[in-house]
């Protein structure tokens, strides 16, 4: 029997497409957990030598206003986030990609710059249960003592890598900015969906337009 | 058991991968005796007490780090980055 042959295409493919789904699920009637996927980021790494990342501060600070943090937080300015990933290791995210690559161009030559824009996946997290939800996975104190806004952590949940920083509060309360790769982003929504379904969660994905898919 | 990296703060043993002792110091390779590179490659001290050890926070910062522990009790003494170390022994 002859097989019907596969029309080979490559399509653009938000990392989130086919993990997760809108809607509320969970306990029904409640929402402690608000999840809302984060599209089109520009991400990129930027590591430099431990002691050698002067230059890179200067022009970080020109061009878009951005302290590198020398300890686990996370800074904004603007459109454009700065997030500790290690000594000497930042990850530089803009909330669009429009005129990301010459951002990084504005980079070049003082930091090792590489363009993970398609490598991360990124959920925002928030709602009453958040910190219980994170608590399931994280072996972190997220209390608001120890991890206050702007805090930013790499830590492993469920096994996963993840880059977790705690952004400004909304109104209903703290703000969990989670990065996973992006190949892994099927195994970490396994566990968050999980583990979020006692307290109910409302998923949330804002659509990109084909512009941001870059 | 907890391991608080000097980068990252108090984080669980789980997300660190453990290497060994850390002071044996790799001799000049072709100038070592026989003796020299056995003792270096093979031998160590398995002490019940404190031990300096290399520690490496695959799931944080990346560093490699020199945890000085209690091998009865497992208490950490201290935690330092390993390139301190280094930069002391070329010194």
């Amino acid at each position: 029997m002859a097989e019907t042959a596969t029309p080979s295409r490559w399509l653009p493919r938000r990392p989130w497409e086919g993990v997760l789904a809108d809607g509320h699920f969970g306990k029904a009637d409640e929402t402690g957990v608000t999840v809302q996927t984060r599209e089109a980021l520009g991400i990129a790494t930027l590591i430099t030598g431990e002691d050698s990342h002067a230059a890179l501060d200067a022009a970080m600070y020109e061009h878009f206003r951005l302290s590198l943090p020398r300890t686990p937080m996370a800074v904004r300015s603007g459109s454009r986030q700065a997030v500790w990933s290690g000594p000497g290791q930042w990850l530089l995210v803009a909330d669009s990609r429009e005129g990301f690559r010459g951002d990084l161009a504005k980079l070049a030559g003082l930091a090792a710059v590489s363009d993970q824009s398609d490598g991360r996946a990124v959920l925002s997290l928030s709602g009453p249960r958040v910190r219980d939800l994170l608590a399931k996975g994280a072996m972190l104190d997220l209390h608001p003592a120890a991890f206050p806004v702007g805090t930013a952590a790499s830590t492993s949940i469920a096994y996963l890598g993840v880059t977790l920083w705690r952004s400004a509060d909304s109104p209903e309360g703290p703000v969990f900015e989670i990065m996973v790769a992006r190949s892994m982003a099927g195994s970490f929504w396994s566990w968050l969906s999980a583990s979020a379904a006692e307290f109910g969660y409302a998923v949330t994905s804002r659509r990109a337009s084909s512009a941001d898919r870059g | 058991m907890r391991i608080t990296c000097p980068h990252c703060g108090a984080r669980d043993a789980q997300e660190f991968t453990y290497l060994g002792a850390a002071d044996p110091q790799r001799p000049d390779g072709m100038a070592a005796t026989e003796a020299a590179m056995v003792d270096y490659v093979y031998l160590r001290d398995n002490p019940a007490g404190p031990h300096r050890e290399l520690w490496y926070h695959g799931a944080g910062c990346h560093a490699w780090l020199v945890v000085t522990r209690d091998t009865r009790t497992h208490a950490i003494a201290s935690v330092e980055p390993a390139k301190a170390r280094k930069a002391g022994a070329a010194a």
